[in-house]
């Protein structure tokens, strides 16, 4: 009974005041900063641009973004991803792309605001993440020294990929 | 006929309305009505006993007796009156003095349906199955085109056993009716009929019936599972095996078809305790196996025909089995897996193959990625490896390895931690190892990473529970509470959560608030006085509906409601805080300090002071800001009657004058429906010595060593017993003797 593929099924799932407990033990696990209660507050606010991703039922990785505003007169705006991880032994399944399709696609059509461009922070040591923001269109767009307070590696690069509406 | 009950026209048709506004449960226009007559004859019994009756229905209860006693005492002889009053004891549930009104009632006309219908009723809730067949055969004699009526005898020649007297009944019945239409209610009859024959022991019969009324019964599964076991008990191997094959093939997932098939091919083996047939010989096994495989192999999505030969497989070919068992479910993310396999346990071998297989697929998940070490298979998804890690804790905790248990519980969080059931394990394994502070705390994770769960909500407040924190608990299960109840704990009374109630019971009882922990057992008593209640309006429904298979089981199971596990647990509890009553001699501390030494006759001032000082402060401490609260709710529902409760803390079980009466009363019940459980001994044998019935006391002990001789409180309590019976040795000689020849079995 040799099975030729495994069973893995991803899919995603949205943030509510009920599963937010997820997203804090994903949170503590994946990033080396601590997030105010404030930022659970506001990741509830924002629909589909904070998820969970489930593999095989079980939930593996979170993305949350906000959307920042450029111009106040034309609805012209940015949006950033705060924070998108998965947990390890889960990477490398595709989960991680899936989240970050879904956050792109949604930027595209979202009705609220006219989303130019989607960035994020990344530290300047963790190839890990670059090296996938990289295969999925996101280029270096700057670097900021210092980014981070309280870790040992502060600098930070900026990646960005426009979003075509 | 009374002269004082003949009313003149005008007023005998008003009561007639009022008669009427009854039935159609006008109470308030009846009410008025009877105050018209008692107006011009205010010593008229019968309007007297309905004003009662309308007081009682409006909610005034006490004013409602006074007015039936009333219309009793002046017209003794009505039967109306004593009928009401029985209907006032009904509503009681005070079903003995009803019973009694009913029979006066029917003393002044014998022949009145509705008295008899309601006395019907009665003793059948009462059990009071002779009485029941008269008062069944006098309402067909009246009535004999009402179909119920017919059932309702053949029932009550039923459960009295009298078998041909209910088939014929029923046979009288059938032939009455004209051609009958194919539909629910007369199918239900036929197949109620059919079960009459197989319960009185004539298989061949029920057999030939069922192939008579086949073409008219709507419930064609239960036709067919009854044929395959009529033909498998005639020992008519081939038609029966048939049948189950026909069954099988209609739901490859039935355990009992399945077994069905096994003991048509001689491998009976009481359909449940399969596990005894581990004995075969080799030959046997393999074309018990084989029998498995080829369902298996037509139904390769039958998960009884995998899971079931686990039972019956020895050795290598266990392995194999339990192995692609296995690594299906683990790879599928089946959690209960483990809750699955552990019944296999019972079997030290494959207890020690099922370790071997799953340890092994942890090593290789964790190397390579594959269940195996010649892993030629695709890698498996990561959450093999979760499941194969939290199987193996749960493994580790069956055999109370903690540290293992809790060593391998903690790779599988650090794997995964946002898995609910990893806590929920862990936090079982803290338990078992006597952490119980931990386990709370490690529940309570789990409960925050998925808010909405109510099974892992309950959870978590058990575990606080189980620590002492009573009010941390509450405060959780009020999450899930209806918001408008007065307090959780209100709310999951009404709602007869067992659970709950037991757990509040063993936790006061450790605390030493003995009033509050019987308070909440004594709830759980309620429950089930509650259910039995519940049955009362079935008794009538179901003849009407004629779902009568349905409606015996319901009665069989109300009779054996008490030995439900919940209620042993309520029993042992309250049994126990009672004997801590009965053996506080009426000092000023109220403790028992006479076997003590002085050392521990301080240590237990100490705790018992330490104990009270904690319950004030809880006092002090707790409820003020929830009393506000719960006042601030209550105005709203004001319409809504809630009874406050007058003794929170229990103080009138405190009082008890007689401790040992009121534990007889729960064991009394165990002693007659779980004789085989050996806690009902275990209670009755420490009530029976402290009251001194030492031959009570003997016969509990001998139960109790016949159920197992190797629980370690049979021991003692041996050595209790003989104990006993030196400090008051019996006079009587028989007695003496009784004690010896009994003792000389058990020691």
């Amino acid at each position: 009974m040799a099975p030729t593929v495994t069973s893995a099924r991803i899919s995603l799932g949205d943030l509510t005041p009920n599963n937010i407990g997820q997203l804090r033990v994903l949170n503590k696990i994946l990033f080396p900063v601590n997030y105010s209660d404030k930022f659970y507050k506001e990741v509830l606010e924002v629909e589909e641009f904070a998820k969970l991703a489930y593999f095989n039922d079980v939930c593996v990785g979170a993305v949350c973004c906000r959307a920042e505003p450029i111009d106040t007169n034309d609805k012209a705006a940015k949006l950033y991803i705060m924070t998108l991880g998965v947990l390890k032994p889960y990477r490398g399944q595709g989960v991680g792309k899936k989240l970050l399709n879904h956050i792109l696609e949604h930027a595209a059509k979202d009705k609220d605001s006219n989303i130019t461009e989607v960035y994020l922070h990344v530290q300047t040591s963790n190839q890990e993440a670059l090296s996938f923001y990289k295969n999925q269109g996101f280029e270096i767009t700057g670097t900021t020294n210092d980014y981070y307070k309280n870790i040992d590696d502060k600098d930070a690069h900026v990646l960005t990929k426009s979003v075509n509406q | 006929m009374n002269a004082k009950r003949e009313l003149p026209a005008k007023e005998n048709a008003i009561f007639k309305n009022i008669l009427r506004n009854y039935e159609h449960k006008q109470y308030k226009k009846g009410l008025k009505l009877a105050d018209t007559i008692l107006k011009k004859f205010p010593e008229h019994g019968e309007t007297l006993a309905m004003k009662g009756l309308f007081l009682n229905n409006l909610e005034k209860k006490e004013e409602g007796y006074e007015f039936v006693k009333k219309g009793l005492r002046y017209d003794l002889t009505s039967h109306i009156c004593w009928h009401v009053f029985g209907l006032l004891y009904r509503s009681d549930k005070n079903y003995e003095e009803a019973a009694k009104c009913y029979t006066h009632a029917l003393k002044y006309n014998k022949n009145d349906m509705q008295i008899l219908r309601d006395f019907a009723l009665l003793q059948t809730q009462m059990r009071h199955y002779d009485a029941l067949i008269e008062t069944r055969t006098q309402m067909l004699q009246q009535k004999p085109t009402n179909p119920p009526f017919w059932v309702g005898l053949a029932i009550a020649y039923q459960l009295v056993g009298k078998y041909d007297l209910a088939i014929q009944t029923l046979e009288a019945h059938e032939s009455a009716l004209r051609e009958m239409p194919v539909n629910f209610e007369h199918s239900e009859l036929l197949m109620y009929h059919n079960r009459l024959l197989e319960e009185k022991g004539d298989i061949q019969a029920a057999l030939e019936h069922l192939n008579t009324i086949e073409p008219k019964v709507c419930d064609k599964r239960a036709l067919k599972e009854k044929r395959a076991q009529f033909l498998l008990k005639l020992n008519r191997s081939e038609e029966a095996e048939k049948a189950y094959r026909q069954l099988i093939s209609e739901n490859p997932d039935s355990y009992a078809y399945i077994r069905g098939l096994i003991a048509v091919k001689g491998f009976d083996s009481g359909m449940k305790e399969d596990l005894s047939l581990h004995d075969l010989t080799a030959e046997q096994q393999s074309t018990m196996l084989g029998i498995f495989d080829d369902i298996q192999k037509d139904y390769p999505r039958s998960n009884a025909a995998r899971n079931l030969p686990l039972n019956y497989a020895k050795g290598e070919n266990f392995r194999n089995r339990a192995d692609v068992y296995m690594q299906t479910a683990l790879r599928k993310g089946v959690p209960s897996l483990f809750v699955d396999i552990k019944r296999l346990y019972t079997n030290a071998e494959k207890e020690r193959i099922v370790e071997e297989l799953v340890t092994g697929y942890a090593k290789s998940l964790e190397e390579n990625g594959h269940f195996n070490e010649d892993g030629t298979q695709a890698i498996e998804p990561p959450t093999a490896y979760l499941w194969t890690l939290y199987f193996l804790a749960q493994h580790y905790d069956k055999q109370r390895k903690t540290d293992l248990a809790l060593q391998t519980i903690d790779k599988a969080i650090e794997h995964t931690p946002t898995l609910v059931e990893l806590y929920m394990t862990k936090g079982r394994i803290l338990k078992h190892g006597g952490k119980i502070e931990a386990a709370a705390r490690v529940m309570n994770e789990a409960r925050e990473l998925d808010l909405q769960d109510r099974f892992i909500n309950s959870k978590s407040a058990k575990y606080y529970i189980r620590d002492d924190k009573i009010a941390e608990a509450e405060k959780i299960l009020g999450l899930f509470t209806r918001p408008d109840a007065a307090s959780p704990l209100q709310d999951l009374t009404d709602m007869q959560c067992m659970w709950f109630a037991l757990e509040e019971g063993d936790s006061y009882q450790r605390q030493g608030k003995l009033g509050k922990a019987l308070k909440r057992y004594h709830t759980v008593d309620k429950f089930f006085a509650d259910y039995f209640d519940d049955q009362f309006d079935f008794h009538t429904y179901c003849l009407r509906k004629t779902t009568l298979r349905s409606y015996i089981d319901s009665l069989q199971f109300e009779d054996n409601l008490k030995s439900s596990a919940y209620y042993i647990r309520a029993a042992n509890g309250a049994v126990k805080a009672y004997m801590t009553l009965a053996d506080i001699p009426k000092t000023a501390n109220g403790m028992d300090e006479a076997n003590m030494t002085e050392a521990e006759k301080k240590k237990a001032r100490n705790k018992a002071r330490k104990a009270e000082l904690k319950a004030q402060k809880d006092k002090e401490n707790k409820p003020p800001k929830k009393e506000q609260v719960k006042e601030e709710a209550a105005p709203k529902k004001a319409d809504v009657k809630k009874p406050t409760d007058e003794d929170p803390d229990g103080e009138k079980y405190l009082k008890t004058q007689d401790p040992l009466a009121s534990a007889l009363e729960w064991i009394h019940p165990l002693e007659q429906l779980a004789p085989k459980v050996i806690d009902t001994h275990l209670l009755g044998f420490e009530v029976y010595l402290r009251k001194g019935s030492l031959l009570l006391a003997l016969k509990a002990l001998v139960n109790s060593h016949k159920i197992d001789k190797n629980n370690g409180q049979v021991a003692k309590n041996v050595t209790r017993f003989k104990e006993a019976v030196k400090a008051h040795p019996p006079t009587n000689e028989d007695v003496k003797a009784v004690i010896e020849s009994q003792l000389a079995t058990i020691s």
